[in-house]
């Protein structure tokens, strides 16, 4: 078997599936509607399992991709020392299309990245999917909507939409994976939009209610904002490296008959062009400019690096949510549950994380400051909200918010390892942490945490995954011996990577990039156990909506315990095989030259540590004690309010009345948006629909109406009648045209119109005319 | 009649659905709406296969892709004493415009079902009208190019006027003042193209390539006086390779005023800020098929014309002037997405998303480059490509309005709402197509936008960074008005019992277009392996032009092409261009 060829292979299949699902359902189901005839319960139900089972299948084909490239690639081998190129395939699907040297094609880059996320997407979709049979149950049959009232002041009652749900939900798989296996940026681009349109029409699943298709909208606008820097960036990129490819590719001949194209055997990607194996992969501004010469900075072609990697990140902001673009996520929640669980936490979010670390060897020093400083601004920002939230989807998402600042924060410090591992811990226990709050709001029927409490009783399944998702999001684990949940190994690379590079850079303002991560570290743990605690333990907040919960159906529970298990485990070395963990895997993937320990061109004080060095005893120790302590004093604060209720909730409240409101109000940076830029582009927008109204339409009309007077004195010189009926008398011969003019008789506009033409006509003729003779005589 | 010959083969396609015209004048009876219509259709749907039996490979007049060059040219003598011809060709450039004329005419006479008013004349007009489009495409004289561009007029102000909304008549009168003082400036660059023009400075080899018979050949290199040409594709050369056009007129060139003077008849077409405003009347009056036809071909006959005779024949006025081209290109794009975002009417809006998504294709073509000539390519394919799926996203978003229009009589968006759940399938399509506009990746509208905003950087990283932004405000006005028309419980205008699910006849219009809006999105190489070669030709043949610019010293940019790129734009930012203030 020759991985080269059956890797790509294998992941195309696992990508296109969930397409194939999508067309059937949305072809399939949207045909008989013509007819009049809305698809029934059990063949909306089969929707279900059509597309479960395509994204099953992606699941198996993406193991079995996992497994080959492990057969191929030993793992732990320093097989390129750590300094070379890391190995992957890149290639192309097929040519969109090609401008002389330039191309833009749908193409692959495998590496181990893309197989662990490949594996670790189609995991969490399917388990979303298996979920999704029990939770959106209730999408079979009519819906009342107690969200919406119709005019006649009842509930709006609605078909059901389950193969709906399923279709788009198959449209997103096949987006993610798209991005991930992306062999270009352009690429990239495509599918970035594509998961945005998905996520557009998963939050506005319930589109009757307009919280939900604003939302919507804010979501996708939001994105484009970031994607806006996005295509700076790639504009960049691709006007001074001349592609977009991320590897090498070998080119086919392609030879169209006319002109012979020269063909060029490999085309260099970005990375090699700008970090080549000739300069030991260190990072080569100069390739940006054609012609170092015409740069006369001292640094040609940095500044443009650090616009590219800063509109790339720009992206990566809308997309995950970072400060200061983060105000869509919350919103996001309108969507059903499994929708908050797969794309707004697990696999979409995280797709801008994914790209800065797919990107990583684009970015300059300085660049990844911005990212890291981004990342730690949102972190705080996140938890502090997530703190005060009401509402358990939000506390949920406000914590996905902080949790992505950590990653950002971590890839912006140099940790390329620990960012993207923490993206995937995160997934499986914010997956799962969804999930069961998709469990709990199934059974009580309300989101509100005041509403909830003591359920553990109710629904044990959903209350002990949920609390396995809970510590693993705090990091839980024991530091002297080593083992603990999957989110106590990433939350430690990361704070070993601040602890590292505050070590690095003594400058006092670059310690805040180690604070940050530790209070959060603490706001975490404190925000968690008072969601935890205030749903599953206390007394009931509404005895009714207790009295009618219940444990889910086990479509429900089965992928709780499946992803509890990996939120647990996900961190650890694999038994008997030590060599494999994520880790090792994502260490095989670290791109070329990005470990080195490097500084900064433009911050010259600036310097980013080699991630290995974080290992180190001197760094780990400490850094990890303190975020175990800082956990843990976290649960501590939440236990003794909400469960031995020593302080008391609505106390600290008052007393600290200002900031509740400020949190309580998300910061108010969705009133600041609308007042700094909703309303000035609309009121834009109205002044630019006014000037066509104002200024161009009545200097056109007085135009004509000079061209009017200017006709009517024509008119009287030239004999009417002559023209006039020679004109009618065309009309009437050819076309019945002539019954028209007649009820068009308003004024003789039209006929003067006609006058100018047939006379600049003849002008013409009489112009050429002599001309000629004046010439040729 | 032997179809084989391309010149019975290429008039047939241009005066079929004409012929067709005059014989339902003459011999259709009255009282027969119906079988009126049918027969139009049918005449449209011979006329699309005719143009698509071309691709397919009609024997003897196949067209072949990956051919740069000029096909099936065919000329003959029509009026001798002005050396004008009848001069036909087809190549990529005007291939696919001329596929999407008879597609997109074939759908709209399908969208014609619901006129009621003069059906008979109604169908004269229509097919005239296809006459007028499809000949513009295919003429090579510039004589007969103008003829038929003023024969598209008469038709399209009658199917505005007389068939129209409310205000008609205004929305009329205006699309002709505006296209008529096109078409004069028009003229006059005709003219002063003609009469400095001497076809004797090409020799043989090029003559027999521009379309002239081998027996004038021989007269005109003996003639005495100079040989005038209406020659597209002479003037091209002479444009190229001589010094005809340089004479001096008020401290320009000829060349430069033929530039100015086409390019603004063109724009007014395109339109482009700020001689847009007949475009939303003309379209809120419009009937639904001729909004569709409207906004899908005539609009594109403004960048054909840029594409196909400014640049060509002009190009040292247009390296010149490049920088107004691009600016006027960005500016449409903005102005006409904040002019959208701001519109209560449906169609309206979907009018100032066509300036807008039509400054794209400016932009594309004005992006020069001199140094690296593919990004120019890039742009100019990109814009081509934009023409086309702008055709279909149009034409399919005019259409998708229409059929809202002929349920409940309104388009106020404020007055809509729920029309998701009364009308799931219309919805759905509607959606995909408006998404098609809105640029989504996937969608036909994508690759074009795409591809003029990554070769806009190469020009100007000013003018590349506004025209990213605007994907923002199209996102905006899109999203907003699925969300106030089709999202939402209720429906908040009247008729709402007259809001029942699409009919097959309308489905089998808006299918088409959002399959082909996928197709088109996901393989462009469908449209562009028949286009790009012809249209990366034009960039090859220009480009090397410009750098020679300088070296004469009669060029205002002189030595632009040897700056580096910052100053490059500078200079070019800093030449004069007082003609193109209206």
């Amino acid at each position: 078997m020759n991985p080269a060829a059956t890797l790509p292979a294998v992941l195309a299949i696992a990508w296109l599936l969930p397409l194939a699902a999508f067309a059937v359902v949305w072809i399939g189901y949207s045909l008989p509607q013509l007819a009049g005839r809305r698809p029934g319960a059990t063949a909306q139900r089969f929707a279900g399992w059509l597309a479960t089972s395509a994204i099953g299948s992606s699941f198996a084909l993406s193991m079995f991709a996992l497994v080959v490239w492990l057969a191929y690639h030993p793992l732990g081998g320093d097989e390129h020392g750590g300094h070379g190129a890391p190995p992957s395939y890149s290639g192309d699907y097929y040519l969109l299309a090609q401008f002389g040297e330039l191309r833009l094609s749908i193409g692959y880059y495998i590496d181990a990245l893309t197989v662990a996320m490949f594996a670790m997407v189609t995991l969490i979709s399917t388990c979303v999917h298996v979920y999704s049979m029990g939770y959106m149950d209730e999408e079979l049959h009519e819906v009342a909507d107690h969200e919406v009232a119709t005019s006649d002041g009842n509930y709006l009652h609605r078909p059901g939409r389950y193969h709906r749900f399923y279709q788009y939900l198959s449209l997103f798989s096949f987006s993610m994976l798209g991005i991930v296996l992306a062999g270009n940026l352009a690429m990239v681009f495509v599918f970035w939009e594509l998961v945005g349109i998905c996520s557009y029409f998963l939050i506005g699943f319930y589109y009757e209610r307009p919280s939900a298709s604003t939302a919507a909208n804010k979501a996708f606008i939001v994105n484009r904002i970031g994607d806006f820097g996005m295509l700076i960036g790639l504009m960049a990129l691709w006007t001074s490296l001349g592609t977009l490819q991320f590897g090498d590719t070998q080119l086919t001949a392609r030879t169209s008959a006319g002109h012979v194209k020269m063909v060029v055997p490999i085309e260099q990607g970005i990375f090699s062009k700008l970090r080549s194996e000739d300069q030991h992969y260190h990072l080569d501004a100069s390739a940006m400019v054609r012609s170092a010469e015409t740069d006369e900075s001292a640094h040609p072609g940095y500044w443009l690096l650090f616009v590219a990697g800063l509109g790339i990140f720009s992206g990566c902001v809308g997309k995950s949510a970072q400060f200061p673009l983060h105000t869509w996520l919350p919103d996001a929640m309108a969507g059903p549950t499994p929708v908050s669980a797969l794309v707004h936490s697990a696999t979409m979010v995280a797709a801008g994380v994914y790209l800065v670390g797919r990107c990583y060897p684009i970015f300059v020093p300085e660049a990844l400051l911005v990212v890291a400083v981004v990342g730690a601004v949102t972190l705080a920002l996140g938890a502090s909200i997530a703190i005060t939230a009401f509402d358990i989807k939000h506390v949920l998402a406000y914590s996905t918010i902080s949790q992505l600042g950590y990653m950002m924060l971590a890839l912006g410090l140099g940790g390329w390892v620990a960012g993207l591992f923490h993206l995937v811990t995160h997934a499986f226990f914010k997956s799962l942490l969804f999930l069961c709050s998709g469990s709990v709001i199934h059974a009580v029927h309300s989101n509100d945490l005041r509403h909830m409490g003591g359920l553990r009783h109710k629904m044990p399944w959903t209350a002990y995954t949920m609390l396995a998702g809970c510590l693993a999001i705090i990091g839980a684990g024991v530091p002297i011996w080593g083992i603990g949940f999957s989110g106590y190994f990433s939350k430690d690379a990361v704070i070993e990577q601040a602890w590292s590079f505050a070590g690095a850079n003594p400058s006092p303002t670059y310690q805040l990039l180690l604070y940050v991560p530790i209070a959060g570290a603490f706001a975490t743990a404190c925000y968690m156990f008072r969601l935890w605690y205030m749903t599953f333990v206390g007394e009931p907040g509404h005895p009714h909506r207790f009295e009618n919960a219940h444990e889910s159906p086990p479509s429900m529970v089965g992928p709780l315990v499946v992803l509890a298990v990996f939120a647990i485990g996900v961190g650890w070395h694999t038994p008997f095989m030590s060599d494999l963990s994520v880790t090792s895997i994502l260490e095989q993937a670290r791109p070329a030259g990005t470990q080195a320990t490097t500084s900064g061109t433009l911050l010259t004080e600036l310097t980013l540590p080699d991630e290995h060095l974080s290992h180190e005893p001197e760094i780990a120790d400490p850094a990890s004690q303190s975020a175990f302590f800082a956990a843990l004093l976290g649960v501590l604060l939440a236990t003794m309010i909400y469960v031995w209720r020593w302080l008391h909730a609505d106390e600290i409240r008052q007393s600290f009345a200002p900031i509740y409101k400020l949190l309580s109000n998300a910061w108010w940076f969705n009133e600041l948006y609308q007042w700094t830029f909703v309303r000035p582009t609309l009121a834009l927008s109205r002044l630019f629909a006014s000037i066509d109204r104002w200024v161009i339409d009545p200097l056109v009309n007085g135009l004509a109406r000079l061209f009017a007077y200017a006709a009517k004195l024509l008119d009287r010189v030239v004999d009417r009648g002559v023209v006039d009926s020679s004109f009618d008398a065309l009309a009437h011969g050819t076309w019945d045209v002539g019954l028209a003019l007649r009820r068009l008789q308003t004024g003789r506009l039209r006929q003067y119109m006609v006058f100018l033409v047939v006379g600049t006509l003849g002008l013409f003729a009489i112009a050429s005319l002599c001309w000629k003779y004046a010439l040729a005589g | 009649m032997n179809l084989d010959s391309s010149i019975v083969y290429l008039s047939l396609l241009i005066f079929l659905p004409a012929v067709s015209a005059v014989a339902i004048a003459l011999f259709a009876p009255k009282d027969s709406d119906d079988p009126v219509k049918q027969a139009t259709l049918a005449v449209t749907v011979v006329t699309f296969l005719l143009s698509v039996g071309m691709l397919l490979g009609w024997p003897g007049i196949e067209f072949s892709a990956g051919e740069a060059a000029m096909q099936h040219l065919c000329s003959v003598e029509w009026i001798p004493s002005f050396n004008i011809h009848y001069l036909l060709g087809i190549d990529g450039i005007s291939m696919p415009l001329v596929v999407l004329t008879t597609f997109i005419t074939m759908l709209a006479m399908g969208a014609s079902w619901n006129i009621q008013k003069h059906v008979k004349a109604y169908c004269v007009l229509f097919l005239l009208l296809e006459t007028g489009m499809i000949g513009v495409f295919l003429a090579l004289d510039f004589f007969l190019f103008y003829v038929l561009w003023e024969v598209m007029l008469l038709p399209m102000y009658f199917l505005i006027g007389v068939w129209g909304g409310p205000r008609r008549e205004y929305a009329a009168i205006k699309f002709f003042l505006y296209t008529l003082f096109g078409s004069v400036l028009m003229l006059v660059a005709l003219l002063i193209l003609y009469f400095s023009s001497d076809v004797r400075a090409l020799d043989a080899k090029t003559l027999a390539n521009v379309g002239i018979a081998d027996d004038r050949v021989e007269a005109i290199t003996s003639a005495d006086t100079p040989q005038h040409t209406f020659n597209i594709l002479a003037l091209q050369q002479l444009g190229q390779t001589t010094e005809q056009f340089k004479g001096d007129l008020a401290g320009k060139t000829y060349e430069w005023w033929a530039f100015v003077l086409l390019f603004i008849g063109f724009i007014i077409k395109v339109p482009s800020v700020p001689l847009h405003t007949w475009l939303p009347d003309a379209h809120v009056e419009a009937p639904t098929p001729i909004s569709m036809i409207l906004a899908g071909i005539l609009l594109k006959m403004g960048g054909y014309g840029i594409i196909r005779i400014c640049y060509p024949i002009c190009p040292e006025a247009g390296y010149d002037l490049a920088f107004v081209v691009c600016t006027l290109g960005v500016v449409s794009m903005v102005y006409g997405a904040f002019a959208a975002l701001a519109q209560t009417d449906f169609k309206r809006l979907v009018a100032y998303s066509s300036v807008s998504h039509m400054g794209y294709v400016v932009l594309g073509f004005g992006v020069w480059s001199t140094l690296n000539v593919d990004y120019w390519k890039l742009g100019m394919n990109g814009a081509m490509y934009q023409m086309i799926a702008h055709g279909i996203s149009s034409a399919g978003m005019f259409f998708m309005v229409g059929v809202l229009y002929d349920r409940v009589h309104h388009r106020d968006l404020n007055q809509f709402g729920g029309v998701f759940s009364r009308m799931p399938v219309y919805s759905g399509l509607a959606v995909g197509i408006f998404f098609a506009g809105l640029g989504l990746p996937g969608l036909c509208g994508f690759i074009g936008e795409f591809f003029v905003v990554l070769s806009a950087w190469n020009y100007s990283m000013v003018l590349a960074i506004i025209s990213a932004a605007v994907v923002i405000l199209t996102a905006a006005y899109i999203l907003w008005t699925l969300q106030r028309v089709y999202l939402g419980a209720s429906y908040n205008g009247p008729h709402e019992e007259a809001l029942t699910p699409i009919t097959s006849r309308e489905f089998r219009i808006a299918a088409p277009l959002l399959a082909l809006a996928v197709f088109f999105g996901v393989y462009p190489r469908a449209i562009l392996d028949y286009m790009e070669p012809s249209v990366s030709r034009t960039a090859d043949d220009l480009a090397p032009l410009a750098a020679s610019f300088g070296i004469d010293g009669a060029s205002p940019t002189e030595k632009v092409a040897d700056m580096p790129r910052g100053d490059r734009k500078l200079a070019i930012s800093n030449t004069p261009s007082p003609a193109l203030r209206p």
